[in-house]
């Protein structure tokens, strides 16, 4: 079991709900070569660098999740199948990689946590870092 | 004369990486591999652009791999 990074585009013209179904599926399909969700992050409609398939724009996730190492080739046939996909990039993640990213989550989740509870200082804060850029000046 | 343009191009000639202590470059972090391709969506080498040899190696990968998920240009149509 290693863990893998797999970054996909979906059509451009997908509404949330098909959106999240079209993430369902390809659960499912991590599921069925024995993987499992570690962390979803949707980066939400973006531009393309260049056309694929014919689209200037497309809805970029990012997911992290495990797989059995022998069907990872399985795996990225039946993305190329799975219609919402237009492209997709599995890049394997060694054991210090997805220990850092998902560290990184944690912390994330943490600092938002802090901001929400300190959302009356937020304002403070701001100011003061107005006041040292004008400093800098 | 043109390395001073060069220079003046990229000012500092010390790896911005080992200046912000980063270990690893995601190749989907677009904002710090923007700044270091080309307007024809080229590479910069490290010559120019004064990266350590430890990270401009990192640095094509994640740039290669950012251009196969369209996230970069593989180049820039005029």
């Amino acid at each position: 079991m290693r863990s893998y990074q797999s970054v996909i585009i979906l059509k451009p013209d997908l509404d949330e709900t098909q959106v999240d179904q079209a993430i369902t599926g390809i659960e499912d399909i991590i599921k069925n070569q024995g993987g499992t969700f570690l962390k979803v992050e949707k980066w939400g409609k973006k531009r393309l660098a260049y056309k694929v398939r014919k689209n200037r724009f497309g809805y970029y996730l990012n997911l992290y999740h495990t797989c059995e190492n022998t069907h990872v080739a399985a795996m990225e046939e039946k993305f190329r199948l799975f219609d919402p996909i237009i492209k997709y990039l599995v890049v394997r993640l060694e054991e210090r990689e997805i220990e850092r990213v998902l560290a990184v989550k944690a912390a994330e989740a943490e600092a938002e946590e802090e901001s929400s509870d300190e959302a009356t200082k937020g304002g403070e804060t701001t100011k003061a870092g107005e006041e040292s850029k004008s400093d800098d000046e | 004369m043109s390395t001073f343009k060069k220079r003046s191009f990229f000012s500092q000639k010390i790896c911005r990486f080992c200046a912000e202590k980063t270990e690893f470059i995601e190749f989907h972090d677009i904002k710090t591999l923007k700044p270091l391709i080309s307007e024809r969506g080229k590479i910069i080498p490290s010559r120019i652009s004064g990266n350590c040899a430890k990270h401009q190696r990192q640095l094509t990968k994640a740039i290669k791999k950012a251009r196969n998920i369209a996230l970069l240009p593989f180049a820039v149509e005029y």
